[in-house]
């Protein structure tokens, strides 16, 4: 090999007379690396590297001669390698149309010489001395330098390798981007992940390979690569939570051999009530994933794996969170029927997850559908039942804002049990108010009295007095519900109607067990009593609303006169006596 | 007072002189003579309808105005609607007791005892009254003469009589609404409570005014209780009955044989008829139940809480799913 170097030449000693005096100026000229280097590098992108000019950095070159047309003359050719001192063997050829079809070749503004990048004067003079790389990674390390003079620094570039913590084995430019035959950036996207894969050809950490892996066989688009987790720059913690989260696809199989899918999609939880809002002009940007899941074991990677025997559990354990924001709601479910067979150990009622939901929550009551579909995933009974009943079909059919939804009756976090003693001793109040605003019933022709003539009843008498004794008063009288139905209520037109007349025995007889046909007559149908509607009531009321004046008015007129006629005889007496 | 002014007419035993006036003692002063008026009978009577009347108006037009603040502080004053219906029926059947009571021993006195029917109602009656009336406002010279119960005195028992019929029988409708209109269509319910109400109000009213005038303001007349009247009383008021007494025309004693022989028939009838009344009462009374005791209030349904909203698009296709293994390590 060292032969052919010599043979080489030989032959071409006086070309290479005219290179070395075209050297020399260069080298000269090379005196001011100084200079070179504290140019200002140009701004350069590493997206687009082929804005770079060489004329930035280096000095001017000798016009009228390739200043390297002696190196390619030799190194064109070669076939051979140089052995380095590890072992590593260098190889000496240069495939020159490589080289003109990269970046630095005809792509470039002005086509790079090949002293441009091997720099080393002292090296490069010829007869070349051997490099004084121990093997082929310093070597190329070596060569890498040189790319900083025109480009910016590696520390710039590619802090992301430079985190590294076993620093010995970092990447240089040429190990990524080649060397002669460097290509543009953007080709080097077209298939980051197998770039990175040149290198990171096994991922040693086993506690994590698996989801690693799965991540990785997620990254399906040119946006999802490498970087979009181990970008150049640390990430803020949330971003590492949706980085990883919106790309696992398996679940997680628990204790119970329940299954949980850890996959999130961070558009639903930006276009959920904790995304970007606008509430009363303001502003609000999404919530970050620590925002909720504040527990210092969320905050690094990886965090430890889930607890939990199974997803009722998790469920629960979670719940806590929302306190942290809502706490008034927080305090208002502890008072209310779910949170109470909570505790009395009924693990599957429900909690805030369950109605709200977890990352997609969105308005509960928008539309207000949502609530009956939200309270009749649990309750479907009956959200059958009410869905048939005069409510339901009118809330289904056109969004009825008048009617009530299940929380208007239940109350919405501190939900009240509706069998109990409170529940029904105000439910008359809570029907009546809806019943006796005018407002309202007016729309649909219904009466609004009903609440008077419901109180001037037994009944409503009974209830009336029973809410005023104590909240808590049990009371056996009828309510609203007990005669029109709950979730059923259908209007009296209805010929399913509780309430209807040839139904109205079988409703008395729920509590009059014995009651005969005329007996539902004795129930005024909310009416007042008139001459059309029980007359015999009217008329005993108008019997006596004229018998007691008369009478107790023709008392009061006989007394006055005999108290006056003793006052008079009295003092007549007087008188006498005086 | 007892011992200033000798009693006239004490109870010797005899019955009729008790009953119906005594002579006057003459060695007693007349002005200060007090006349036998009421035996126990009826001052027992009297403590019985007293007692039950107050009681049922007390509790009953608090109900019947129950939503006045009034009416509300009256009943839970008194232990809440409950314990109000309870005293109220309490004292209901104390009154229809005392309806059996007066019942049984009127029909004694005027079956068997024969008495002299001086409550029954006249023309002459409706003539003193307008007498009364007329002299109290000087368009007649005189009061008028009255007997041993008075215009005043006969209104008010009739109306009683009057009102505890409409009373018992519309609140026997009230007590027992399901077996009324087994026989009477459901109107009469409403109705009857409307009945209630009002002539209760007529009632109360009516004593507040006519007998608190009568008994209480114009002279307080202790009679009822104490058995006894005093003779200006019995001059104002009883003038034609002081002249029977002191004329000495006392009722002749009914012969002994013949009394013997009506009570051998009183009593059988009255034991027979009492007790049906009282078996009847006891009915009233009881029958019904539906309207105060309490339904059981539905059982609570336990519920599982389904998919919640934010995990319900997520179901495992098959079993196998939950079978992979996949990583738990994050």
């Amino acid at each position: 090999m060292k032969q052919s170097v010599q043979q080489i030449f030989q032959r071409s000693l006086p070309f290479l007379a005219c290179l070395l005096a075209a050297g020399l100026v260069v080298v000269l000229l090379n005196g001011l690396p100084a200079l070179a280097q504290e140019q200002p590098s140009a701004p350069v992108s590493e997206q687009t590297p082929q804005a770079v000019t060489p004329q930035d950095a280096l000095p001017a070159q000798m016009p009228g001669a390739a200043t390297d047309s002696a190196c390619k003359l030799c190194h064109a050719d070669l076939t051979g390698t140089l052995a380095l001192p590890s072992g590593d063997e260098l190889t000496l050829g240069v495939d020159l149309s490589a080289l003109d079809a990269s970046v630095h070749g005809q792509h470039a503004a002005q086509q790079l010489a090949c002293t441009d990048c091997h720099a080393d004067r002292q090296r490069y003079q010829y007869p070349h001395q051997p490099p004084p790389a121990q093997n082929l990674q310093e070597y190329r390390a070596d060569v890498a330098q040189n790319c900083e003079r025109c480009h910016v620094s590696s520390e710039l570039h590619n802090p992301g390798h430079l985190q590294a913590q076993d620093k010995t084995n970092l990447p240089n430019c040429v190990d990524c981007h080649g060397s002669h035959e460097v290509e543009p950036a953007a080709a080097m996207y077209a298939a980051p992940i197998a770039f990175c894969r040149t290198c990171h050809q096994t991922f040693e950490d086993p506690a994590l390979a698996a989801v690693h892996t799965e991540v990785v066989a997620s990254l399906d688009s040119p946006e999802h690569n490498c970087t979009t987790c181990h970008s150049d720059t640390v990430q803020p913690v949330d971003a590492q939570c949706k980085n990883c989260h919106s790309l696992l696809t398996s679940w997680v199989t628990l204790e119970s051999g329940e299954v949980i899918d850890p996959h999130v999609t961070p558009a639903h939880i930006d276009a959920s009530v904790h995304g970007f809002r606008d509430v009363d002009g303001k502003q609000y940007t999404p919530l970050a994933c620590t925002d909720c899941h504040r527990n210092q074991q969320y905050t690094h990677y990886p965090h430890p794996p889930l607890e939990v025997a199974n997803r009722r559990e998790l469920t629960l354990q979670r719940e806590a969170i929302c306190q942290n924001c809502h706490s008034n709601i927080f305090d208002q479910t502890r008072d209310g029927i779910h949170n109470h067979a909570l505790q009395e150990g009924n693990k599957q009622a429900a909690t805030c997850f369950d109605c709200h939901g977890s990352h997609e929550i969105q308005p509960p009551d928008v539309p207000r559908e949502r609530v009956v579909a939200t309270c009749g995933s649990c309750h479907e009974d009956i959200k059958e039942q009410y869905v048939t009943s005069v409510h339901g079909a009118a809330l289904l059919a056109d969004d009825n804002p008048d009617v009530p939804v299940c929380t208007d009756c239940h109350g919405v976090h501190d939900i009240v049990q509706a069998t109990s003693n409170e529940f029904r001793l105000a439910s008359t109040e809570m029907c009546g108010k809806c019943h006796s605003d005018v407002n309202i019933m007016d729309k649909y022709n219904i009466s609004t009295n009903v609440m008077e003539t419901y109180v001037a009843d037994f009944h409503g008498t009974t209830n009336v007095l029973f809410a005023r004794e104590s909240a808590h008063q049990e009371i056996n009288t009828a309510v609203c519900y007990d005669c029109h139905g709950v979730h059923n209520i259908l209007p009296a037109t209805d010929e399913n109607s509780q309430i209807m007349k040839a139904n109205l025995l079988t409703t008395c007889q729920q509590c009059h067990p014995n009651a005969s046909e005329n007996f539902s007559a004795a129930w005024m149908s909310h009416y007042e009593p008139s001459v059309e509607h029980y007359p015999l009531v009217y008329f005993v009321n108008l019997f006596y609303r004229i018998v007691i004046p008369l009478t107790v008015g023709g008392f009061a007129l006989f007394i006055a006169s005999d108290v006056y006629r003793r006052l008079w005889n009295r003092l007549r007496r007087r008188k006498g006596q005086s | 007072m007892q011992e200033t002014m000798p009693r006239t007419g004490q109870d010797t035993g005899h019955e009729l002189v008790a009953q119906h006036g005594a002579a006057v003692e003459q060695t007693a002063p007349a002005r200060q003579a007090e006349y036998h008026r009421f035996d126990l009978w009826q001052r027992v009577d009297h403590i019985m309808l007293l007692s039950s009347f107050t009681v049922l108006g007390l509790t009953g037009l608090p109900q019947m105005f129950s939503t006045q603040p009034w009416a509300t502080w009256m009943i839970l004053t008194m232990g809440g609607i409950e314990t109000v219906r309870i005293i109220h029926r309490v004292a209901a059947t104390v009154l229809m007791l005392g309806a059996i009571y007066h019942g049984g021993i009127t029909t004694y006195k005027v079956f068997v005892r024969r008495v002299r029917l001086t409550m029954l109602p006249g023309w002459q009656d409706v003539k003193d009254a307008f007498q009364a009336f007329a002299y109290n406002l000087g368009l007649y010279k005189h009061e008028p003469r009255m007997g041993q119960y008075n215009f005043a005195e006969k209104a008010e028992y009739w109306a009683v009589i009057w009102g505890s019929a409409v009373m018992i029988m519309t609140g026997f409708m009230l007590w027992n609404p399901i077996t009324t209109t087994l026989f009477l269509p459901g109107e009469i319910i409403p109705a009857a409570k409307a009945a209630h109400g009002g002539e209760a109000l007529l009632a109360v009213l009516s004593i507040i005014t006519w007998h608190v005038y009568h008994v209480h303001v114009k002279r307080f007349n202790k009679s009822m209780f104490t058995g006894y009247l005093a003779r200006e009383a019995m001059e104002e008021e009883h003038i034609l009955e002081l002249e029977r007494i002191e004329a000495g025309r006392r009722q002749i004693p009914p012969d002994p044989q013949a009394v013997r022989r009506r009570t051998m028939v009183f009593v059988p009838v009255a034991v027979v008829i009492s007790v049906s009344l009282l078996v009847g009462l006891y009915f009233f009374v009881t029958h019904e139940h539906t309207a105060i005791e309490t339904i059981q209030p539905p059982t609570t349904e336990q519920l599982q809480a389904a998919n919640p909203p934010g995990e319900q698009s997520f179901t495992p296709a098959t079993n196998q799913a939950l079978d992979q293994p996949v990583g738990i390590t994050w």
